[in-house]
């Protein structure tokens, strides 16, 4: 009997081999394997007359063989299933170098849009909150309490959009404009949070200015402000240095120089190396290798006054980037007029 | 501004190998904005000054002579100046140098040339071909600049010929040009004496003593001086200096008149014009004879001179300088005599009363007027000029008696006759605010997270002018005269004093220390970008932005009412003055405009609306006063030609926001409440959520004929939403997400199809499925047919009911059961025809 079972294995796995398709191994694992009238099961089914002791000997080896075979029919089904698609694929094959179709346009985000949430989440990082500000804003907030001298020149009607019924000459608090920057936030978020704060504030921006391919009367900015007890000017540098390295990669070089804001001291404007030409000087650049991107200082301590906040105690920095001008520069845009055209062959580049 | 390099090395000592560009730099850096350096005499490059020896008449040519002219070596040169002739200094181009023909286009280099037959070495130029033009300003057209008359023979004849023309003219000068803007906040650099300082400082040198006379006062003529506001002129001086002959000024004044820009006119008006530019100060000269007191009916006396300083009377005129007339009032500040205003104060003076060449006696002005007024004066009227650039940056009083010694001292050294024939008059002692300001002696750590070397500290205030005592803790800074009328003022400002010379890129860049406060999430922002990711990302919509302003006929077209629209006071452009409340209006503009090119546009915009009558935040840090609402709203618009239902694709994209935020709002049909003009009667839906119905959003189709109105042929679709107001109702409306457990019995789905009357709602028909059996778990429409196959006014509908249960799997009559009750009640309920 064990001789049986040996050569039903031989025989059996050989015949396995050899079979040329599906059908043919479908027989033959009838004819080993079969419930009814199988080799092996018929093997298996004479066990029952045998002594114990045989049975003992001969059950493990059935057993065996059984899943030998068992698994020589998987394989070899799996062999000619390959096989089978192997041939079917050579009909089958796509032209992968069509598009899908129908074609899916997939949408665009203003460019103003992108550049300003890379931002924004690059600020969220570095644990800044995102605020919101009124756009039609008061001369208040716009001006007197950001330290701006009663008759500073960006009060002019020609610099700055009034609302009929408010404009300057009307009683204090009375006069409503259109903000001129984002920095009233300061001290709005000032006087509903206090000390300590971080927050960015990125919004559009109105200034009364004829247009033409680099100006704009509708622009967006985003502000940017820190205050505690012990932040200071070397913070400031640090973080704009952080914004400047993750606009323009780790090679570039920023520099300040001053300049004068109402509402900082020391104020400074920031340049960076142009990314173009490295600082070589180009047509981006005008030739002088660096690009003015920001606007920045440490706050006045009247406008922490006006925010409620004791300058005595509390301290910071505040910034401005415009962001309209990064998105120009991100993408060679040369007319600051196509961000707000609507032109769809325009927007839909981005 | 234009700053000339020799004239500010007058007032600093700098080594030779400072170049301008260097200074220039500097002071960019810790200063002002240097907008360019230009060499002067660039243009002159290979010019050199040639003697004519003889003229010949070229034989080919009745206007052009041949000249033989010598220039170290002796060259033949054609030409065809009108003046030209022998004995003459002139400006010679020899074959290589540069020129610019006519003084018209790009310069080109002369080659050897055969003009009519004669060869030419080179060129005699005329002024304007070696940029000389306003320097030299031709009195013919033909005329060839005559070196030795414009310079001066006697000057020339010390002088080689072929010697660059550069030389002899002392063009050797570098201009710096800076930006005005730069300069606001800093009344002391309007001048050569305040930059020196400046650059003094950064080279750690000292500034040279500005040294004046005192003045040596006569007694001839009386001035009698009335201020009537101390307000708007607080400290004001006259003196009078007779004996004037007025003529040319020396060459070395008008040389540095010129390198600044400023054309030379006579000696006296080219001293104020000096002190202007060399200490920013400006000053005026009046012509005696415009200020003698003339009482009614009765001769002048020329020794009796009267002048008030007082405000226009209304109506009251006066011929400016440059000719224009204006109309004054109570508000301008004018310099009278005793019965009519001779000059607007600081901005400029009248005709009649300036200096003339019979003038023989002069009355210097030297004032301080008030900023703010100088500023409204000159904006108001149109009026600017140097001396109001300068007035409305709050001038150092101390400049008047500086400026008036020096231009005395000037002028009897131009004029060897003049001498001083009055008192120095003067009124006004205005109080400056020098401080001290005490600063601790860590502030600058404490501000700057570095330390400043205090003796550095000390040392850069010091060279800036400001008086330093230190203390054990503390230093007592003592503010100039010239800082003092409104750039310092505080500690912070000594701060930025010291660390602008110092140097910003010595300061070192720090991270931070995390921030004591967590941030707040901003809940609106992450709304807006949800709503993009929809719109843009799964729908393809393309974001948009457009200007906050419209017009009055796109609020009319639109069917609304302008006068609820805020309106800008002075718009920029006269045509779209209003503040949107909708951003429907110029998204539509956006469609109108880009249709054209398109078959179907999907657009959609994120930005505030202004709504006038409705309180927003407020708009002080006291009181009650409250600006105008502002919410964010997002309006997407759908239009595809052809597309006679794009209210579904409106529908669809709400939708959409719906499931990703959500806010299972509902959509209220029309009638809900008064629609606007633009809204589809039969087409518009209004979204609501919260326990209040809140309206949040809009689902409709444009009025069509409001769309065409707005100049849009096709249907346009709109999806708005308010999200301002979505904000406040997201923790009360959002659904949180929850797992369900997985069914472990399978689902069947049947589809029914039936007929009903159109009236009856697929809203109706849900509910009613969804209560019809309890093993109907979800009902989805996916047909709907109204058309001729039908009897008018019913529709067919064709939906998909999903049945399932929790306990077991559904035998085939229990599924049969729930479909029947379905059927049954469809019949019942709404008379539906199964089909």
């Amino acid at each position: 009997m064990t001789i049986d079972l040996q050569q039903l294995k031989t025989e059996g796995l050989l015949a396995i081999k050899a079979a040329k398709d599906k059908l043919e191994l479908a027989n033959l694992e009838i004819k080993l394997l079969g419930r009814k009238n199988g080799e092996l099961t018929n093997i298996l089914k004479s066990l029952k007359d045998l002594a114990a002791e045989v049975k003992k000997e001969i059950g493990p080896l059935a057993n065996e063989v059984k899943i030998i075979l068992e698994s020589a029919v998987a394989a070899r089904h799996r062999e000619l299933s390959a096989s089978a698609w192997e041939n079917a694929a050579a009909g089958e094959r796509l032209d992968i170098t069509e598009p899908a179709l129908p074609h899916l346009d997939p949408g665009h985000l203003h460019p103003i849009t992108q550049v300003g949430r890379d931002l924004e989440d690059f600020f969220a990082k570095l644990g800044f909150m995102v605020l919101d500000g009124p756009e039609l804003e008061s001369d208040y907030y716009n001006f007197s309490a950001l330290n701006f001298a009663a008759d500073h020149p960006a009060r002019d009607i020609m610099d700055t959009f009034y609302i009929k019924g408010h404009d300057p000459a009307a009683p204090a608090g009375a006069g409503w404009l259109m903000r001129t920057h984002t920095s009233p936030m300061q001290v709005r978020a000032l006087q509903k949070y206090g000390a300590p704060l971080a927050a960015i504030v990125p919004g559009k921006c109105f200034r009364n200015e004829s247009t033409d391919a680099r100006h704009e009367h509708t622009l967006y900015q985003i502000e940017g402000f820190m205050y505690d007890t012990d932040i200071t000017f070397a913070h400031l540098k640090g973080i704009l240095e952080a914004v400047a390295k993750h606009l323009y990669g780790p090679e570039v070089k920023m520099r300040f120089s001053p300049k004068f804001y109402p509402f900082v001291e020391p104020g400074v404007r920031g340049e960076v190396t142009c990314f173009l030409c490295k600082g070589r000087g180009c047509r981006v650049c005008k030739n002088s290798g660096w690009l003015e991107i920001f606007g920045a200082g440490m706050t006045h301590p009247n406008v922490l006054k006006a925010g409620g906040v004791d300058p005595a105690k509390y301290q910071g920095f505040a910034f401005g980037l415009g962001l309209s001008r990064l998105v120009m520069l991100k993408y060679g845009i040369e007319d600051v007029r196509l961000l707000e055209s609507g032109n769809i062959k325009f927007l839909e580049q981005f | 501004m234009l700053i000339s390099f020799n004239w500010l090395k007058q007032f600093v000592d700098l080594p030779d190998s400072v170049t301008a560009e260097e200074v220039a730099e500097k002071l960019k850096q810790s200063t002002v904005e240097v907008e360019k350096v230009e060499r002067q005499g660039r243009s002159l490059d290979k010019i050199i000054i040639g003697k004519i020896i003889e003229c010949a008449r070229h034989p080919n040519a009745d206007k052009l002579k041949i000249c033989e002219v010598d220039v170290g070596a002796k060259l033949s040169i054609v030409c065809g100046g009108s003046n030209v002739a022998p004995g003459q200094w002139v400006a010679v181009a020899p074959i290589g140098a540069s020129v610019v023909w006519h003084g018209q286009g790009e310069p080109v280099v002369l080659e050897k040339a055969i003009i009519r037959g004669v060869e030419s070495q080179g060129m005699i130029c005329a002024a304007e071909e070696i940029g000389l033009g306003s320097m030299f300003p031709k009195k013919d057209d033909k005329e060839i600049l005559d070196v030795g008359t414009s310079v001066g023979n006697a000057y020339m004849r010390s002088l080689q010929p072929g010697t660059p023309l550069s030389n002899v003219l002392g063009l050797n000068d570098s201009i710096l040009e800076i930006d005005n803007k730069s300069l606001s906040n800093r009344p002391d650099l309007w001048g050569h004496y305040g930059l020196a300082r400046e650059v003094a400082a950064l080279y750690n040198r000292d500034i040279k003593e500005y040294k004046t006379a005192v003045i040596q006062e006569g007694k001839d003529v009386k001035i009698k001086l009335n201020v009537e506001s101390e307000i708007f002129c607080p400290k004001i001086m006259f003196v009078a200096v007779s004996g004037i002959k007025v003529g040319p000024s020396p060459e070395w004044l008008q040389r540095k008149l010129l390198a600044v820009g400023q054309k030379p006119i006579n000696n006296i008006v080219d001293i104020t014009n000096l002190l202007m530019f060399e200490l920013g100060k400006p000053l005026h000269a009046f012509d005696a004879r415009s200020l003698e007191f003339l009482p009614a009916g009765r001769q002048g006396n020329k020794n009796s001179l009267e002048i008030n300083v007082r405000f226009a009377k209304d109506g009251e005129e006066l011929v400016l300088l440059d000719g224009t007339k204006i109309k004054l009032s109570p508000e301008y500040g004018v310099i009278a005599n005793h019965d009519r205003a001779l000059s607007l104060a600081g901005i400029m003076g009248g005709e009649g009363s300036g200096i003339n060449n019979d003038t023989t006696t002069i009355v210097f002005e030297t004032a301080i007027f008030d900023a703010a007024s100088i500023r409204k004066t000159s904006t108001r009227l149109g009026v600017r000029s140097d001396s109001s650039a300068r007035f409305e940056k709050s001038l150092d009083p101390n400049l008047c008696e500086v400026s008036l010694a020096r231009a005395v001292a000037l002028t009897l050294e131009l004029c060897p006759g003049a001498k001083v024939a009055s008192k120095v008059v003067s009124l006004g002692k205005p109080r400056l605010p020098t401080g001290p300001i005490n600063i601790p002696k860590n502030l600058f750590i404490q501000k700057l997270g570095f330390d400043v070397p205090l003796n550095e500290a000390i040392k850069i205030l010091e060279h800036l002018g400001f008086t330093i005592k230190a203390g054990k803790k503390e230093l007592s800074v003592r503010i100039p005269s010239w800082r003092a009328t409104k750039d310092i003022a505080i500690a912070e400002d000594i701060v930025e004093e010291v660390v602008r010379i110092f140097g910003y890129d010595k300061i070192p860049s720090l991270l931070p220390p995390r921030s004591g406060a967590l941030p707040l999430p901003d809940t609106l922002r992450v709304l807006e970008n949800t709503v993009r990711a929809v719109l843009a990302g799964t729908l393809g919509y393309t974001e948009t932005d457009n200007y906050s302003f419209v017009s009055r006929a796109q609020i009319e077209a639109l069917g609304d009412d302008p006068n609820l629209y805020l309106e800008l006071d002075n718009p920029l452009s006269k045509e779209k003055p209003f503040l949107r409340r909708h951003v429907v209006l110029n998204l539509l503009e956006n469609v109108v405009k880009n249709i054209e090119f398109a078959e179907k546009l999907k657009m959609f915009e994120i930005g505030k609306v202004y709504i006038a009558e409705e309180p927003g935040v407020r708009a002080a840090a006291s009181g009650s006063d409250l600006l105008p609402r502002q919410d964010v709203e997002m309006t997407s618009i759908f239009v595809e030609k052809k597309n006679e239902e794009p209210f579904w694709e409106a529908k669809r994209a709400a939708e959409a926001a719906s499931s990703v935020l959500r806010l299972p709002w509902r959509y209220a049909p029309a009638e809900t409440k008064p629609l606007h003009p633009w809204m589809h009667p039969t087409r518009s839906s209004w979204l609501t959520l919260g326990t209040d119905n809140t309206v949040v959003g809009t689902v409709f189709e444009f009025h069509p004929a409001v769309a065409a109105a707005l100049g849009l042929e096709s249907r346009a679709a709109i999806f708005a939403l308010n999200l301002s107001v979505v904000d406040t109702l997201i923790l009360e409306t959002q659904k949180a997400l929850v797992y369900k457990p997985l069914n472990p019995f399978p689902a069947v789905t049947r589809d029914l199809a039936f007929i009903v009357k159109q009236e009856i709602t697929h809203a109706q028909i849900v509910s009613l499925l969804k209560n019809a059996d309890p093993l109907i778990t979800a009902v989805e429409l996916f047909d709907v047919y109204s058309g001729s196959k039908l009897n008018h006014g019913y529709k067919s509908l064709a939906y998909h009911v999903t049945l399932e249960s929790q306990a077991k799997t559904l035998a085939a009559n229990e599924i049969g059961g729930a479909v029947k009750k379905a059927e049954h009640l469809l019949k019942q309920k709404f008379g539906a025809e199964i089909r």
